[in-house]
């Protein structure tokens, strides 16, 4: 295994071990739980409906709350994880109403770890990740005291210096290390960033084709 | 965005349209372009199809250039998420440079464009620009 793969093995296994322990707001019971529903939102039909209707709000009905999850929770989950292109401020904003943005911000945030493990798990061996048990512990109940409106829906670090994606997340800091540690290793690389003719298996402009191909399909403006 | 810079940078005469649309055909003027594209549409619609684009990229990049590929598949869907999920808006320096690509490949008709109406377009203090994203 070269270093590479090395750097991004350890990466995938700290976001994995993250998304089953104790989090920003939520146990890692319940984190798992929201991954498990990530998961499901690739067959669940319900999702599959809205996919494919002209707008997701076409089609009436909702997911429940489970055992460990409230509905509106589950509902961010698999839209975030299915339908993520059509999301709007308004449905944003109703499901923050009810789950606060601390708790909708480590949501999206447990999705996009989950597609990530999964996806990697997936073009590499056809099956998806593993989850681990939960493991006990209370979640970290941290809001950072430099966050605030810089134009996205949530709260995020209000510093000139850093991009908006690189911040996306700074609510939940908890969350942030493991999806900042997975950004680093699968793509960023710290300084190699820079480099746009960086030393690597593939070329830069072979990994940003990779790059511009997956987020056209996923239809990602940004 | 960063596919045309890096391209320059190495020479090379991207083609952005074959790279962004799966309906169009060739490699994009990127060295194993076509394997790269089957492989990347390949794992993003989950097809069936995979394991043969699998086996075909690692013929012509080797393990660790498939293991590059995989991860770069991988961290967009999780960027994509992250950023629709959460609204923000595109930076600063991105708005501007990229406002003709964006227009031409259509990208501008994306729902996430909703997000950028209103952004400011006067870069930050770093300046550090596209670079700066992930630095």
């Amino acid at each position: 295994m070269g270093n590479a793969e090395e750097l991004i093995t350890a990466a995938l296994d700290d976001a994995a071990e993250s998304l089953v322990g104790p989090g920003d707001w939520l146990t890692g019971s319940q984190r798992r739980a929201a991954a498990l529903e990530a998961r499901d939102a690739r067959t669940n039909e319900l999702d599959q409906q809205r996919r494919d209707a002209l707008s997701p709000n076409a089609v009436p009905g909702g997911h429940e709350a489970t055992a460990e999850l409230q509905a509106e929770a589950v509902e961010v989950i698999h839209r975030v994880a299915s339908d993520p292109g059509r999301l709007t401020q308004v449905w944003a904003d109703e499901k923050m109403t009810v789950l606060g943005e601390e708790t909708y911000t480590e949501l999206v945030g447990i999705a996009a770890c989950t597609a990530v493990l999964d996806m990697f798990a997936w073009t590499m061996t056809g099956d998806d990740s593993q989850l681990g048990d939960d493991t006990a512990g209370s979640p970290a109940k941290e809001r950072p005291d430099d966050v605030g409106d810089v134009g996205a829906w949530v709260s995020q670090t209000t510093g000139t210096g850093m991009a908006n994606v690189s911040r996306s997340l700074s609510l939940v800091p908890v969350t942030n290390r493991a999806w900042v540690g997975l950004v680093q290793a699968l793509y960023s690389r710290g300084a190699e960033f820079l480099d746009l003719s960086w030393d690597r298996a593939l070329s830069r402009p072979q990994v940003e084709l990779v790059a511009a191909r997956t987020t056209a399909e996923l239809e990602c403006f940004y | 965005m960063l596919l045309g810079a890096s391209g320059s940078k190495a020479g090379l005469t991207v083609d952005l349209e074959v790279a962004t649309d799966p309906t169009k055909t060739g490699d994009a003027g990127v060295p194993h372009g076509n394997e790269l594209l089957a492989f990347a549409t390949a794992a993003n619609r989950r097809s069936d199809v995979l394991p043969q684009a699998r086996a075909a990229l690692a013929a012509v990049v080797g393990h660790e250039g498939l293991v590059e590929a995989a991860a770069t598949v991988a961290i967009f869907n999780g960027l994509v998420r992250v950023a629709d999920g959460t609204g923000i808006q595109l930076d600063p320096s991105m708005l501007t440079s990229t406002a003709e690509t964006r227009a031409a490949l259509g990208i501008d008709l994306f729902s996430g464009a909703a997000n950028s109406q209103d952004a400011p377009t006067q870069p930050r203090q770093d300046a550090a620009g596209v670079m700066g994203m992930f630095s």
